[in-house]
């Protein structure tokens, strides 16, 4: 090489593409504001104490967040959540019934039901080309049968290894911070640091564009399929730990917020980028709305209205620069949409 | 430049033929889009009782000419005047108001609405009044020599069927105006005689036919008049028969490309690096040619005639038949997908995906290379990205930058990079400079060529004779799939390229046009909408009798009151939802809604309230269905949220709303409202028999009225719904306003069953009534859909959930009986589709 000048081409970051760091600036502002009106308003919203008790609810919201976002990444959209916790949290206390050393192959049968479940979903999803909406439906109600076979209905106590696991300390951070954290670094990483993690996006983004260049949308879709249902796994393991009695319904509640905060954190719906971070720390939003809206004396009622209020601010933010080619349900919902080019 | 002498349009010209007055005229049109123009001031006068042919290359502007006629864009800049009189604004309502009639090359055809429902929906009512729509219907098809069943889907249909079938709504109005874009692209000799003695039928009567074509044989044979558009002006206007095939030619080629070629490859007859023989895929035919070290393999012919398919199979995306050898390797459909890097035509479809950098639409193909471990070194990426984009002259503000702040000539560059990037072994361009600006087409060319000197073979497909003619060293033409000329060395040039395309007259060879099997009345019903039904009604008569054998009471006449009575509020439900799913949306608000409207109830209808209260409740509760119903439409239509989203919203909205006006169960429902709502004559509760009122009124709309029409056309493809005229937001906005107000019928039999206002009950409605809707049959991809089905699956789900706590089994039944049930019916219908569709 002769001593041509360094590339002049501009490769610096500085200014990230407005549109791809919205998400992103959205969702931490609108958490500085947060905090800024607990700090003035309602300080006891964010005493060491309070954030002790809700944190570990967050960082559960958070880790199913994150399973939500890899479906929603691929134009899908999994209604399983609520089965998919449910039948981990039911696995994990009730195979043990209280005994320590049950509680790994306990978790070992939990894991593997996740994979099992996963796997289902992206067969009906990839390759008999159900909606997504529908398989999930239908595959949440099977695993609800799995549930009661298992439990029963009934609630059974917590092991008290698991619930040290998942409610306890270390560095005064509790566990379950821990574990999303960790959860996020892995997705984190895997999405934007590996080859794998970038082809994913990629075909999100657009599968026609990735079937040009040989990659299989079916088999990143079941990558998106079966890692959701092992972070659900996880997040209904630490629910086994935080809650002395679950239920046998613990998933249900965390249905609709897990789409929220894919949402809020700026993962179209239509699939595409997926924004880790962003949906992580829109769980803690929400879950220090609530808080600050139950220390301030709001009802539980106002609180799910100002919820929806957010999700409606936020998604409007998000919408308003998406192309208004879309409007049906999924990218894969219209397979052969004709192009029909007006200018020739 | 040529130019034909113009013959004044107001000239009668006697003999034969005699033109009436101008009907319709535009002036000085010109129309751009962004900086790229696609017509500057055209003048044209469209005479009655002519056929005047357009004729011109790709992208001469004729579609976009006509597109402006009908309405579909508005002009930047001059006139339109109909009859002589000025048109302010065109849209399509208005221009067939006065009379337009248009039949696009790509038919506005709905797939998912039978052949019947398609002209209904696309002509005015009057048409169909006086006689049995039947008998019009067929008339209308016998004009255009079209056999097939009335009842027959849009999907079931050839393309030269669907090609029929628009020409046959065009004629259907008696157009003053008619314009037919490319009749005959699909259609087979026959067909073609036919549709020619119509136009000279129609053109006798009166009309004035714009005739938009490639092929000047056909121009001859069926048009007294010809404009030659080419580069979005108007070259010239004559009289058929006035005009030579050479002057029209020399018309039509010769636009200035304003753009530089790179020299040609010298040495040709060198080794030969990739050779195809007898090629066969799904639109070509038996293809062999081959490529030398050095030279650029052109692809041409008129739009449509096999040449994208050929891309595709180069680029391993369709399937193929024959031998491809690539520097003496034979490849496979699989080995060459890896092989080839493609560079598709639909560059906002397939070559770009909008929501990545620049950078990672680049480096997607050559991640591999960029990575040790799966991790990819952001280093190596970023230098390798930079210097591949610094060596193209890629224009960005960034690395970074989103695809959508480039031109679309750098936007070009980052497909090309993201080929180079890959190191291919071939190189696949289809249309590499469509919507290209001619400084970056010189840029382009430059690269193709310095790629193909490299020895990677590069085929380059166009629309574009001159581009080919100055670009590549060897072309080939292709007319319905077969090669009619291969052109080498001073051969290759423009004129020789169009004649070779245009002149080949051949028309389609197998008589596609009747092949479809009639189908007979039992296939034909497996195919409705309606075909769900049967099988849903055995299995709940099946599973009555079940569950009778194993207990008597499971129809007495309690029981079946009491799951119909169930049943009649899920179904009302079902039945908003079906809306929402024909439109192709999906509405999650609605469980939320009826709780919510319970609720509201709760405060009005009570024991004690007069009468004038709980009429007030019932309004208030209609009250919050048309609301909301009109804010997820608007969100959905005029903010841009997805439906989900939209209702997703709504629905934790709602919920809050419900807990704001009561914090547990409270507001008992006044007694006597609730005993006229459960009023039962024997098993059959009343309200269940207005539901399937409702469920028959709603399907003989569905299938019999303009709404339901427009309903499913809207669901099925919201472009060529547009295309036809319908005003799509105002029927997103009453779709979703229906769906709201099923659900407030919904809402008044679920206040009669839990009696009180609790803000917890509802909820579950929502997924409740989509597993109803997808029992039913209704697809989510929208179009399709039945009411009926959809009250039968409320039945087949409430019953089954009867009979599982009835018969003493665990609820872990209740949940695999529900689970087992949607997807057995999702899977069954979803195959037979496909089945149908083939």
């Amino acid at each position: 090489m002769s001593a041509s000048p360094p590339s002049s081409f501009p490769t610096s970051v500085k200014a990230l593409p407005r549109g791809l760091a919205k998400g992103f600036v959205t969702v931490v502002v609108a958490m500085v504001i947060l905090v800024v009106l607990c700090l003035s308003f309602a300080p006891s919203s964010i005493s060491a104490g309070a954030l002790a008790g809700s944190l570990p609810f967050a960082s559960v919201l958070a880790i199913v967040g994150l399973g939500q976002m890899l479906v929603v990444q691929q134009g899908g959209f999994d209604l399983s959540v609520a089965g998919g916790v449910s039948l981990s949290v039911v696995l994990v206390t009730h195979y043990p019934a209280g005994d320590d050393a049950q509680l790994l192959p306990a978790i070992l049968i939990a894991l593997a039901c996740a994979l099992v479940i996963g796997v289902i979903n992206s067969l009906l999803v990839g390759y008999l080309r159900l909606n997504a909406i529908v398989a999930t439906i239908g595959v949440n109600a099977l695993i609800y049968g799995g549930v009661f076979a298992v439990s029963g209905g009934v609630p059974r106590i917590t092991t008290s290894l698991l619930a040290s696991i998942a409610g306890g300390n270390h560095f005064g951070i509790g566990n379950a911070v821990v574990f999303a954290l960790f959860a996020l670094i892995v997705v984190a990483v895997a999405m934007k640091k590996t080859t794998l993690g970038r082809r994913f996006e990629a075909v999100g983004a657009s599968p026609p564009l990735a079937a040009t260049i040989g990659l299989s949308v079916r088999r990143y879709q079941m990558m998106a399929y079966v890692s959701a249902q092992l972070l659900y796994c996880l997040a209904g393991i630490l629910i086994a730990g935080l809650t002395t009695q679950p239920t046998a319904f613990q998933g249900d509640p965390l249905l609709l917020p897990s789409v929220a905060v894919v949402v809020l954190g700026g993962t179209s719906l239509l699939g595409g980028r997926g924004f880790p971070v962003s949906t992580v720390i829109a769980a803690l939003f929400l879950n220090q709305l609530s808080q600050f809206a139950y220390a301030v004396g709001v009802p539980y009622s106002a609180q799910t209205i100002i919820q929806a209020l957010a999700l409606g601010f936020g998604i409007g933010i998000h919408s308003i620069r998406l192309p208004n080619k879309n409007k049906k349900l999924t990218k894969q919902s219209n397979p052969e949409e004709t192009n029909e080019t007006f200018v020739s | 430049m040529l130019n034909t002498p113009l013959p004044s349009t107001q000239t009668m010209t006697g003999g034969t033929h005699s033109p009436g007055n101008v009907v319709l005229r535009l002036s000085g049109v010109s129309k751009s889009f962004g900086s790229v123009a696609a017509l500057s001031d055209v003048s044209v006068g469209f005479h009655a009782g002519e056929v005047h042919a357009v004729l011109g290359e790709n992208g001469a502007g004729k579609s976009t000419l006509m597109n402006i006629i009908s309405g579909v864009f508005q002009p930047s800049q001059g006139q339109i005047e109909v009859s002589g009189q000025r048109v302010a604004t065109m849209t399509p309502e208005l221009s067939a108001e006065l009379g337009i009639a248009i039949a696009f090359q790509h038919p506005a055809v709905l797939s998912d609405l039978s052949v019947m429902e398609n002209l209904r929906v696309a002509l005015p009512a009057s048409l169909f009044e006086g006689k049995p729509a039947q008998v019009v219907a067929r008339a209308l098809l016998d004009a255009v020599g079209l056999h097939v069943p009335l009842q027959a889907r849009g999907d079931t249909l050839t393309v030269a069927q669907m090609a029929l079938l628009e020409i046959a709504k065009a004629l259907a109005i008696r157009p003053k105006v008619l314009i037919l874009d490319e009749p005959t692209a699909s259609l087979d000799q026959d067909a073609t005689d036919m549709l020619f003695g119509r136009i000279r039928d129609v053109v006798k009567a009166g009309t004035a036919v714009i005739y938009i074509t490639h092929r000047m044989a056909e121009v001859r044979q069926i048009a007294q008049r010809v404009t030659v558009l080419r580069d979005g002006r108007k070259r010239g206007e004559a009289m058929v028969r006035d005009v030579t095939d050479q002057d029209l030619l020399g018309l039509i080629v010769g636009r200035a490309l304003g753009s530089t070629f790179p020299p040609k490859a010298t040495d040709a007859g060198a080794e030969v690096n990739l050779s195809v023989r007898n090629l066969t895929g799904e639109q070509f035919k038996n293809l062999s040619f081959d490529v030398t070290r050095g030279q650029i393999l052109g692809v041409a012919g008129v739009a449509g005639n096999g040449q994208s398919e050929l891309m595709r199979a180069l680029a391993g995306l369709l399937p193929w038949k024959g031998e491809v050898r690539l520097n003496g390797e034979a490849l496979n459909d699989a080995s060459i997908l890896h092989k080839a890097a493609f560079m598709p035509s639909d560059r906002h479809a397939e070559g770009l995906a909008a929501g990545l950098t620049i950078r990672e639409n680049a480096a997607l193909s050559a991640l591999g290379a960029f990575s040790r471990f799966g991790f990819v070194s952001r280093t190596r990426e970023t230098e390798e990205v930079a210097a591949t984009f610094q060596a193209l002259a890629v224009k960005a503000s960034s690395i970074e930058a989103a695809t959508s702040s480039l031109s679309g000539g750098n936007q070009q560059k980052v497909v090309m990079a993201r080929a180079l990037l890959s190191q291919p072994g071939l190189i696949v361009a289809d249309e590499p400079t469509q919507g290209v600006d001619v400084g970056a087409r010189a840029e382009i060319y430059k690269i193709l060529r310095e790629v193909s000197l490299r020895g990677t073979p590069v085929i380059v497909n166009s629309s574009d004779a001159a581009e080919l003619e100055g670009l590549c060293d060897k072309v080939i033409v292709l007319s319905r799939g077969k090669m009619v000329a291969s052109l080498t060395g001073d051969d290759v040039s423009e004129a020789k390229i169009v004649a070779a395309a245009v002149s080949a007259g051949t028309h389609a060879e197998i008589s596609e046009a009747q092949t479809a099997a009639k189908r007979t009345g039992w296939r034909h019903f497996v195919q409705t909408d309606n075909a769900p039904v049967i099988p849903l009604a055995v299995v709940i008569v099946l599973l009555g009798l079940y569950g009778f054998s194993q207990n008597t009471h499971f129809l007495s006449a309690y029981n079946v009151a009491n799951m119909l009575m169930l049943a009649t509020a899920l179904g009302f439900i079902a039945m908003g939802q079906t809306i929402a799913l024909l439109l192709g949306g999906i509405d999650l608000s609605v469980g939320p809604l009826a709780g919510f409207m319970v609720v509201v109830a709760s405060f009005f209808i009570n024991d004690g309230q007069s009468g004038a209260t709980i009429l007030a409740g019932f309004a208030l509760m209609l009250a919050a269905g048309l609301g909301v119903g009109l804010i997820n439409g608007v969100l959905i239509r005029f903010a841009n949220f997805t439906p989900i989203a939209a209702t997703l919203a709504m629905y934790i909205g709602l919920q809050g709303c419900s807990f704001l006006l009561r914090n547990g169960p409270d507001g008992y429902i006044n007694s006597d409202v609730v005993a006229w709502i459960t009023w039962e004559i024997g098993p059959i509760p009343v309200a269940f028999i207005v539901l399937l009122g409702f469920a028959l009124g709603g399907e003989y709309l569905l299938r019999q009225g303009r709404v339901g029409w427009q309903l499913r056309a809207v669901g099925s493809n919201e472009n060529s719904a547009r295309r036809i005229g319908i005003p799509i937001d105002r029927v997103f906005l009453a779709g979703y306003l229906g769906s709201a107000l099923f659900t407030a019928l919904g809402a008044i039999m679920l206040m009669a069953q839990i009696g009180v206002g609790d803000p917890q009950q509802g909820v579950n409605y929502t997924l409740s009534s989509i597993t109803a809707v997808v029992l039913g049959g209704t697809s989510l991809k929208g179009g399709r859909g039945t009411f009926i089905g959809s009250v039968m699956g409320a039945i087949l789900l409430m019953e089954v959930l009867n009979a599982v706590s009835f018969l003493g089994l665990s609820q872990t039944w209740q949940y695999v009986f529900q689970g087992a049930l949607i997807l057995t019916a999702a899977v069954v219908y979803s195959t037979l589709r496909t089945r149908a569709a083939r």
